[in-house]
């Protein structure tokens, strides 16, 4: 059983060569082999020597010989499915089908201001059970919606997180590391009969530190899948060439697909593109820039080419709100990703950069998402659909199709109705009070936070979620992560209720 | 010389298999020459006939014969060139390049209440202004950017467009036809040593009536390029499935086509799809609809096959305001567009069906337009843009790029920065006044306003243009079509002191 999503019924778009393909994959051999990449990991090092890379330890640096990389990218499954809290909605990743995440934010915002501010622990809650709901989002990313709420200590943001979603969604989760939360993260999976999709993330360039190494080691050891991230900013961690970045960013992920690889063969593995410009005059990355279509249509490409899934993260405009700039941003991203055979990405949601999400904005973007699975449907050309002896029967004017039974069957199936849209003339407009999407949106969100029951956890599920939780509250106190002071308001909010 | 457009590097997006564009090929064939189409024109009919069309002069019905329709779309030019009254702005169209147009409005719009209302002479002539400054747009449009403005009666509404054009902008010309005005633009395209690309509009299904054969033969009797545009909505002109509508489009388009390559061979033509899925609710046309890009997406790929060039005009919302949902429906539809093969896009200031347009609008789409250009370019592949040498020497944590010179080279190049866009950080923004894109364009519009100055047209061909306004105004007059208040009216705003730009 698995989740459908959207799937793409034509050949994707290409936009390199065959002999840029080439190029780009030879570069990225070349850079493992002559550069390597530094891995601050001892026994990551250990593993990797004794597959046959060579190491220095005075540097951390491991360079891979070219037969062992493209043996491990052979490796790797080029589709596989990922276990959800309900099984129907288990994924199946990879090849031409389209999956849609939401794309986080550290805060929520007013609606009225647009300013940032932390979530509570209720909008938190209320923002996951949106999102259960709409039936364009097919799983959550890392730490959705919002990175933590008011109260929670930042070492327990993934798993509060973690534990939101489970409790309040019955979709398919990925869990991000945090002072190795990944393996709390892991334990609450297995209690709960269900798979997490962990991270291990790059910092570029050309470089994992140890909380990423950890996190691989735990995810393969444990059987779980992992997606593996890159986000240089191009100009900064990455050359400023998309070919460039390109070459980089294959070094990173492709490296650290070898290292799990290695723990363990045919590790489930999906690799992340998240390059993004720099904004030359801020020093910000530059979001919502169309540099990031252009760059993850070509490393789909390429790990198409390898057959491996991707995900590509950037899903945030630079617009402060949800306005026109900030759906042609969206918009573009979605589109894109949907043509270049990306396998998925985050979109609902996300309001800037990685710093705001709304489940207004959540709703607004099911529409996005919708018209892109309409489009990857592609058209169906058949005796019935080319309709000719219907063409030649209505023939010129005044014959017209508006009263045919073919009209009735078929208009439904060919357009996709968006939900939160103004789709009224003007004059209906101008007399029901002019009405845009945002009050649509409005409407629809509201409906949904005070009626949708998510599938609940089974009595055994929360307390086996609670236990876990308590005893990484627990390890991060002892360890001085959470000062007694957090505890307290930690408490505070826990016992505010759900 | 040529304008550069946006030259598309990749192939295009191709959603039919060979074997689909096969069938609706042969679907095509078969209305053609089972059912044809009613053409209400007797010369045409006569060409028709001549040429081995079947016609029923009593029902105005014409069936073509499938070796006379392929004949006639081997004798389109795949790529032409359309002279433009500033040589610089000439456009070579077809194959792999676009250009973006802007999209006509009825009306302009109250960008605080958003309600629709008639222009001023000078905000029409803004309007022009503004299009001819961005570089992004490449060529007018028909009735651009205005259907009219106050005080001109509607017969001369096209007419007054063309002048405003004309008077405003050096680009590439189109302008449609009401009442044998075709006649007049004709004329006052020849004036400025410009050509102009005259319509042939389809009254769907499969019909076309005098003024549209008339103004496609005039067009091409003088040398100049036409365009034929397909208007059905599915569901009510054309069948509700998309490749049902994609057949009647292509039977409907193929019929004038035939017709002017036998009167004119080697006649220029380029295709506008203007189709829409019917709003089932309203009645209304579908704006915004995703189904827009699919059907736009395959008549790109068969009429690519054909050879001859495509316009996909149905980028435009159904959203009455500048907002998300504006942004998304535009956006979705011109990147799709774009990637499936247009030649030219129409998007440029339309904010709402097609019944208003807007200058700000405009200037937010030169963003789009900006990104879409870029998209098409894709990817430098080199030694010099993979830089190995540079990532190695960089090396990993704490090694960056920042201070490369290939950094301070390259970051413009694969970058496209825009230019009416809030791109600040949160603290930047909350400190400087959370300006949104709007702001931003507002800013830019006054400034195009206060300083661009337009290619100005010599005192001999603004009075050849006057002249040729003239003898419309007295045509009209004399058919009727102008009253005696309407040109009292018209008049008063003819003899105002800033006349033609104020």
């Amino acid at each position: 059983m698995a989740m459908k999503g959207f799937v793409r019924n034509f050949p994707p778009l290409n936009i390199l060569s065959e002999e840029d393909i080439e190029n780009v994959h030879r570069g990225m051999l070349r850079v493992l082999w002559t550069t390597g990449v530094r891995i601050e990991h001892k026994r990551a090092l250990d593993l990797l020597e004794s597959a046959g890379c060579k190491v220095d330890r005075d540097t951390n640096r491991v360079r891979m010989p070219p037969a062992l990389v493209e043996e491990c990218i052979r490796l790797a499954p080029s589709s596989f499915s990922w276990r959800a809290k309900d099984p129907a909605n288990s994924l199946m990743m990879g090849g031409n089908t389209l999956y849609f995440a939401p794309a986080p934010g550290q805060n929520t915002i007013d609606l009225n201001t647009f300013e940032p501010r932390p979530a509570t622990r209720k909008e938190y809650y209320d923002a996951v059970r949106v999102l259960d709901y709409l039936p364009t989002l097919h799983f959550f990313t890392t730490y959705t919606p919002y990175f933590g709420y008011a109260g929670v200590p930042p070492c327990m943001g993934m798993l509060e997180s973690l534990a939101a979603r489970l409790r309040n969604s019955s979709k398919a989760v990925v869990v991000g590391h945090s002072h190795n939360s990944e393996r709390f993260a892991i334990q609450i999976a297995q209690a709960l009969g269900i798979e997490v999709m962990g991270t291990c993330t790059a910092a570029p360039p050309l470089t994992y530190f140890a909380d990423a190494i950890d996190s691989a080691f735990s995810l393969a050891e444990a059987g779980m899948p992992v997606r593996i991230t890159g986000a240089p900013v191009m100009g900064a961690s990455a050359p400023a060439t998309l070919a460039g970045s390109l070459v980089s960013n294959l070094v990173e992920v492709i490296s650290a697909l070898v290292l799990v690889q290695t723990i363990s063969p045919g590790t489930r593995t999906m690799l992340l593109d998240f390059a993004m410009p720099m904004n030359m005059h801020t020093g910000a990355p530059a979001f919502g820039n169309v540099a990031v279509c252009i760059h993850i249509s070509g490393f789909n490409q390429i790990c198409r080419h390898y057959g491996i899934p991707t995900y590509n993260a950037d899903g945030y405009p630079g617009s402060k709100r949800p306005d026109y700039q900030s759906a042609y941003e969206k918009a573009f991203r979605a589109i894109f990703t949907g043509l270049s055979g990306g396998s998925s990405r985050p979109l609902h949601g996300g309001v800037y950069g990685e710093l705001s999400h709304s489940p207004l904005q959540a709703v607004l973007d099911d529409d996005i998402a919708g018209m892109v699975g309409r489009y990857l449907e592609g058209m169906s050309v058949t005796d019935e659909t080319m309709a000719l002896d219907l063409i030649e029967q209505v023939g010129p004017v005044p014959g017209h199709f508006l009263g045919l039974a073919h009209t009735r069957k078929w208009w439904k199936q060919e357009q996709y109705i968006p939900k939160s849209s103004d789709t009224l003339t003007y004059p209906e407009w101008l007399q029901s009070g002019k009405k845009s999407c945002i009050d649509y949106a409005r409407e629809r969100m509201e409906n949904i936070i005070a009626t949708h029951k998510p599938m609940p956890l089974t009595e055994r599920q929360e307390d086996d979620l609670e236990r876990i939780l308590d005893e990484a509250r627990a390890h991060y106190q002892k360890t001085g992560q959470i000062s007694s002071e957090e505890m307290s308001a930690y408490r505070a909010s826990l016992a505010s209720g759900r | 010389m040529a304008l550069a457009g946006y030259v598309r590097k990749f192939p295009a997006l191709k959603i039919l298999t060979e074997e689909q564009v096969e069938q609706i090929h042969r679907g095509t064939l078969r209305v053609l020459w089972t059912t044809g189409v009613h053409m209400e024109h007797r010369g045409a009919l006569d060409i028709l006939a001549r040429a081995g069309c079947t016609v029923d002069y009593d029902n105005w019905r014409v069936r073509y014969p499938p070796a006379l329709v392929e004949e006639a779309l081997r004798l389109c030019p795949s790529t032409f060139f359309i002279k433009t009254r500033d040589a610089s702005k000439t456009l070579q169209i077809g194959g792999n390049r676009l250009y973006m147009l802007p999209f006509p409005g009825h009306h302009t719009v109250d960008l605080n209440t958003w309600e629709p209302r008639n222009p001023t002479r000078k905000e029409f002539y803004d309007g022009v202004k503004v299009l001819d400054a961005l570089e992004s747009v490449h060529g007018l449009w028909s009735y651009t950017p205005y259907f009219g403005f106050e005080g001109v009666p509607p017969s001369m509404c096209l007419l007054e467009s063309m002048a405003g054009k004309i008077r405003n902008s050096g680009k590439f010309l189109t302008e449609g036809y009401s009442k044998g005005s075709e006649q007049f633009t004709i004329r006052m395209a020849q004036a400025v040593g410009a050509e102009v690309c005259v319509p042939c509009l389809l009254s769907p299904p499969l019909t076309y009536y005098e003024d549209a054969i008339g103004a496609a033969l005039r067009g091409a009797e003088a040398g100049f390029p036409v365009r034929i545009s397909e208007g059905a909505v599915y569901g009510g002109t054309a069948p509700a499935s998309i490749a049902g509508a994609l057949v009647s489009a292509c039977a409907n388009l193929i019929a004038p086509i035939v017709l002017l390559q036998l009167h004119r061979p080697g006649t220029r033509i380029f295709l506008n799809d203007f189709t829409f899925p019917q709003n089932m609710t309203t009645g209304a046309p579908g704006f915004g609809n995703i189904a827009i890009a699919l059907h736009s997406a395959a008549f790109n790929q068969i009429w690519h096959k054909y050879g001859v060039p495509v316009c996909n005009g149905a980028a435009v919302p159904a959203s009455k305001r500048i907002d998300f949902q504006s942004g998304y429906e535009r956006a979705m539809n011109a990147a799709l567009f774009a990637s499936s093969g247009a030649n030219f896009i129409l998007l440029h200031g339309g904010v709402a069906a097609e019944l208003t347009h807007h200058p700000l609008q405009a200037i937010l789409d030169d963003d789009i337009s900006g990104m879409i250009g870029r998209f098409l370019e894709g990817i430098e592949v080199s030694e010099e843009s993979l830089a190995l040498d540079l990532i190695e020497q960089v090396g990993p944590v704490p090694g960056h790029f920042l201070s490369k010179p290939h950094t301070r080279t390259w970051w413009r190049k694969d970058q496209y920065v825009p230019k009416a866009a809030d791109r600040l950080t949160y603290p930047e923004w909350l400190q400087s006044g959370k300006k949104d894109c709007m702001a931003y364009a507002q800013e830019r519009m006054e400034h195009i306003l206060a300083h661009h100055k337009p290619p100005a047209l010599t005192p001999s061909q603004e009075e050849e243009l006057e002249r040729i306004l003239e003898e419309a105004r007295a045509h009209y007059a004399a058919e009727g079509l102008i009253t005696p208040d309407e040109m009292a009216t018209y008049q008063r705003s003819i003899s105002a002191p800033g006349y033609p730009y104020e």
